[in-house]
């Protein structure tokens, strides 16, 4: 999208290992954009881990070629390809014998940086992953697993490569760390915008961060290249069906935000609105339940029975919203908080402007529309005409009847 | 030149209580032999080997001092460590205790020991060497048993406990069966140690088979001094073989052949999988 | 005779101390001198079999029983026959001593590379140092505290080993203690054997205290 030349360009890409009969990754075509993440995800044998470690040439391809950046890597000394790119895999492998600051000063220190520099780069690099100051001089033994890879990210990241290559790098540390470290790596490259082909075998890791996922069956073969909503959407083949499983939709829930659903006024009246126009508000939308508003402000929900022809709307007894979400909160979020209060509808609170309203409904709606060409925004795909009914239960607090 | 012949002197045994001039001399009880004696003329000499100068004599001496060495060893370290290991206790004394033991040096022991045995009557020999033969043999003996208990796998020890066995059974039938192999490790590696070490006995006011190779250094004879060399080290290399064929014999399910009877592996493995 | 009594022949006199200072002296300087002689060579001959043993795996086993073989041959057998071929002096007494550390040093050694961890080694490949710079800024340091302790053992295995050198005549402290045996005086065999093991323990001090300052990394992993 950026760039013509794509930052890593794999092309017929072929490894079989001495004595094996079988290619581990066969005839391998792959374009990495600058800038972007691709996750190499698939079962185990998919050959995933080799075709990263061809990328810096810690395993040599039988044949094919490999170019980042327009540079064929087998033209460079492997030494000086593998020190402009930055390499994280899942054990670490952190320097027990060194301090955390020769640990991330080790690739500029070869490649001959003086001393205010290294030091310089190595507290920018600490501040950048999330490490206390006071920690460079520890050793490794001395950090808990989570510092220890983002220490590891740091030393991948210390002579700014353009391009970073990480090997199940959140694979060792438990599922609270590794959610918490893939959110900082997310927000890592949204400042240093590097190249980064990431290998997991965790469907749910490569969703969420990829930019765009490999999807590889057993012997190196790719099965689909897609944004991981179109995978989760249009599974190209049987296998990928499979890999993704039953739970897909589910996994999309948590690609798509509040923000990507068409704006859905809902049964909203401003408050000075006449019964009348209520009345017709709440048969647009099929909904028992009225909200109102006052400006950008959401008032609370009113009983669709109470809105009576000579009573003010602004008199009715009125209810908090039980459920309530942002624009950015996933769609699974918000199909949680919704069945969590026991109602069909959350309110969207746009940092206290009313944001309008969204239902399971036209979630269910979001998910089952067909596959948009840019899949990462579903809107295209959502029919325009929201005349589903809203809600047969209360909006409102579940003791609101 | 057949007049090969082992001129040994009267040794007068010491009367217990007798003075260290008397004890000495008899240390210096030699064996003689022509110095162009060839070793094979040594050797096939049937004198060599008979008398209380013989090589027979020699190597009874020396094959009961090694067999009461590692026997006493094995009854101090074995049951020690595998009750302390089984314990989990003392661990840092046990790393210890394998440094210090490691640090000394059996000759300078012995040698120490020599004049204090004398004093209490009981002569140049056997209790220095043996002394000091035993505190050279436990150290490796204690090690190899304590770290073969402690990596016993927790599972099939917390098993047993689970089953309700008492600590007695699951250090007897659990921990100590499956140590087994590391344990008799140990006490190779000790065993071979203390044959390859025993001849330096001959230098304290003993015999041995290291007496040939002090016998031939003093007499400055070739032919003793390599065939004292040569028996010494068939007698080492030839521990070490034996010991790696028991230990071959004494691996699962041979586990059997050593403790008599059922295996005791056998029957703990029994005992978890019904039930 | 003046030696047949305990006061005649105490355990110790210590007016020995400044009569034959200078005897002392030269077997506790000979006997520090053989034993370091020794594991030096014993260091260096092992190196090199270590790093034969892990350019080819396939050597590990042979060296391995060639070192324990070494270590199996009685050490009065091995001064004894080599004092027929090389006379009494240095080399019969130091081949010996130096091939019984061999077996120490080179496990010790191989135990330290093995301990490389594969994830450290990958790590370091794929930042792209050289494999020379592997070795010396990664491998050799990880794999020194392995050294160290192998080098402990050998050496205060060694102090023993060298009062054994005293029956060919070249065995430090070793030739005190046999001395005081042969003439029945116990004095010299009191210190010339406890010297030697004062000796050892402070080898053995020694070491630990090197291998403290020198791996800081590790500093709570190690006992005395």
């Amino acid at each position: 999208m950026t760039t013509s030349t794509p930052a890593i360009r794999l092309r017929g890409v072929t490894k079989r290992f001495p004595g094996s009969s079988e290619d581990a990754v066969s005839d391998l075509d792959l374009d990495v954009e600058q800038g972007s993440i691709v996750v190499l995800v698939g079962p185990s044998g998919c050959g995933k881990t080799t075709t990263l470690r061809m990328i810096n040439r810690l395993i040599e391809p039988t044949s094919g070629t490999i170019e980042i950046e327009g540079q064929d890597v087998a033209a460079l000394p492997t030494t000086q390809l593998r020190r402009g790119i930055g390499y994280v895999i899942q054990q670490v492998g952190l320097f027990p014998h060194r301090t955390i600051e020769a640990n991330i000063a080790t690739v500029p220190r070869t490649l001959g940086w003086d001393k205010g520099r290294i030091r310089a780069r190595v507290e920018e690099l600490v501040d950048v992953v999330g490490i206390d100051r006071h920690m460079l001089t520890r050793y490794p033994d001395e950090l808990s697993g989570g510092q220890q890879q983002r220490v590891g990210v740091a030393r991948a990241l210390a002579a700014d490569p353009p391009v970073l290559l990480m090997d199940e790098p959140f694979g060792a540390v438990d599922p609270i760390v590794r959610t918490r470290l893939q959110d900082e790596l997310l927000e890592l490259q949204s400042r240093v915008h590097k190249t980064i082909v990431l290998v997991t075998h965790d469907l749910d890791e490569a969703v969420k961060i990829a930019d765009r996922i490999v999807l590889l069956n057993v012997g190196g073969v790719v099965e689909q290249y897609a944004s991981p909503d179109q995978l989760l959407r249009q599974p190209a083949s049987e296998f990928v069906a499979s890999f993704v499983g039953e739970d897909r939709s589910m996994r999309r829930l948590n690609l798509s935000t509040v923000a990507d659903l068409p704006y859905h006024h809902g049964p909203v009246v401003e408050v000075g609105a006449s019964p009348a126009q209520a009345r017709s508000a709440m048969e647009d939308e099929g909904s028992e339940w009225l909200g109102l508003t006052d400006g950008a402000c959401f008032l609370g929900w009113v009983e669709g029975t109470e809105v009576v022809d000579g009573r003010r709307l602004g008199d009715l007894h009125r209810f908090l919203p039980a459920a309530q979400v942002r624009p950015d909160s996933s769609l699974r979020n918000a199909m949680e908080v919704i069945l969590n209060s026991r109602t069909t509808v959350a309110v969207i609170d746009d940092d206290g402007a009313f944001g309008g309203v969204v239902t399971l409904e036209r979630i269910r709606r979001a998910l089952a529309a067909p596959a948009a060409d840019d899949a990462t925004s579903p809107e295209g795909a959502l029919p325009d005409a929201a005349n589903a009914g809203t809600a047969a239960a209360d909006p409102a607090t579940g003791h609101g009847r | 030149m057949s007049a090969v012949h082992l001129a040994a002197p009267p040794t007068p045994t010491p009367p217990v209580g007798g003075t260290s001039i008397e004890v000495a001399a008899t240390w210096l009880a030699q064996a003689a032999v022509p110095r162009d004696t060839t070793l094979a003329q040594w050797l096939l000499d049937p004198d060599t080997w008979t008398g209380r100068a013989g090589i027979l004599t020699s190597l009874a001496d020396t094959v009961v001092l090694v067999v009461a060495v590692i026997v006493t060893s094995i009854l101090l370290a074995v049951p020690t460590a595998a009750y302390l290991a089984h314990k989990r206790r003392a661990e840092l004394a046990s790393a210890w205790v394998v440094n210090i033991g490691r640090a000394i040096p059996t000759f300078a022991i012995a040698g120490l020991l020599v004049p204090i045995s004398l004093r209490a009557g009981y002569g140049f020999e056997p209790w220095p060497i043996f002394i000091a033969l035993v505190l050279l043999t436990v150290p490796p003996m204690y090690l190899s048993t304590y770290t073969a208990i402690k990596q016993v796998d927790p599972a099939a020890v917390n098993a047993a406990r689970a089953m309700g066995f008492n600590e007695r059974s699951v250090l007897f039938t659990v921990e100590l069966p499956l140590a087994l192999t590391v344990i008799f490790t140990g006490i190779r590696v000790a065993s071979v140690q203390v044959v390859a070490t025993e001849p330096i006995r001959a230098f304290l006011g003993g015999d041995g088979l290291g007496r040939y190779v002090r016998d031939g250094i003093g007499q400055n004879n070739p032919t003793l001094t390599l065939g004292g060399a040569l028996l010494i080290a068939i007698l080492a290399g030839g521990t070490a073989v034996l010991f790696k064929g028991l230990e071959f014999l004494a691996k699962p399910p041979g586990v059997r052949r050593l403790s008599g009877g059922e295996s005791t592996a056998r029957k703990v493995r029994r005992q978890l999988v019904s039930d | 005779m003046p030696l047949t009594t305990s006061a005649a022949n105490p355990l110790i006199r210590w007016s020995y101390f400044t009569e034959q200072w200078d005897r002392i002296q030269e077997a506790l300087l000979q006997h520090i001198q053989l034993t370091l002689l020794a594991v030096a060579a014993g260091f260096v001959i092992s190196a090199g079999l270590a790093f034969l043993g892990l350019r080819y795996r396939w050597s590990i086993g042979p060296i391995t029983l060639f070192a324990a073989t070494l270590y199996t041959i009685p050490s009065v057998a091995f001064f004894g026959v080599l004092v027929n071929y090389l006379g009494l002096g240095l080399l019969t007494a130091l081949i010996p001593l130096t091939a019984f550390t061999i077996l120490i040093l080179v496990t010790n050694i191989l135990d330290g590379f093995n301990a490389v961890p594969a994830p450290v080694r990958e790590a370091a490949d794929g930042m792209g140092l050289t494999p020379t710079q592997r070795l010396f800024t990664v491998e050799i340091p990880i794999a020194v505290p392995y050294m160290i302790n192998g080098l402990r053992i050998a050496t205060v295995t060694t102090v023993g080993l060298v009062t054994v050198a005293a029956i060919i005549g070249y065995g430090g402290l070793g030739r005190l203690i046999l001395d005081g045996l042969r003439r029945t005086f116990w004095t010299p065999l009191t210190i010339g054997a406890s010297l030697s093991i004062l000796l050892a323990l402070l080898f053995d001090l020694l070491f630990f205290l090197l291998g403290a300052k020198l791996t800081p990394w590790a500093k709570r992993k190690q006992t005395l």
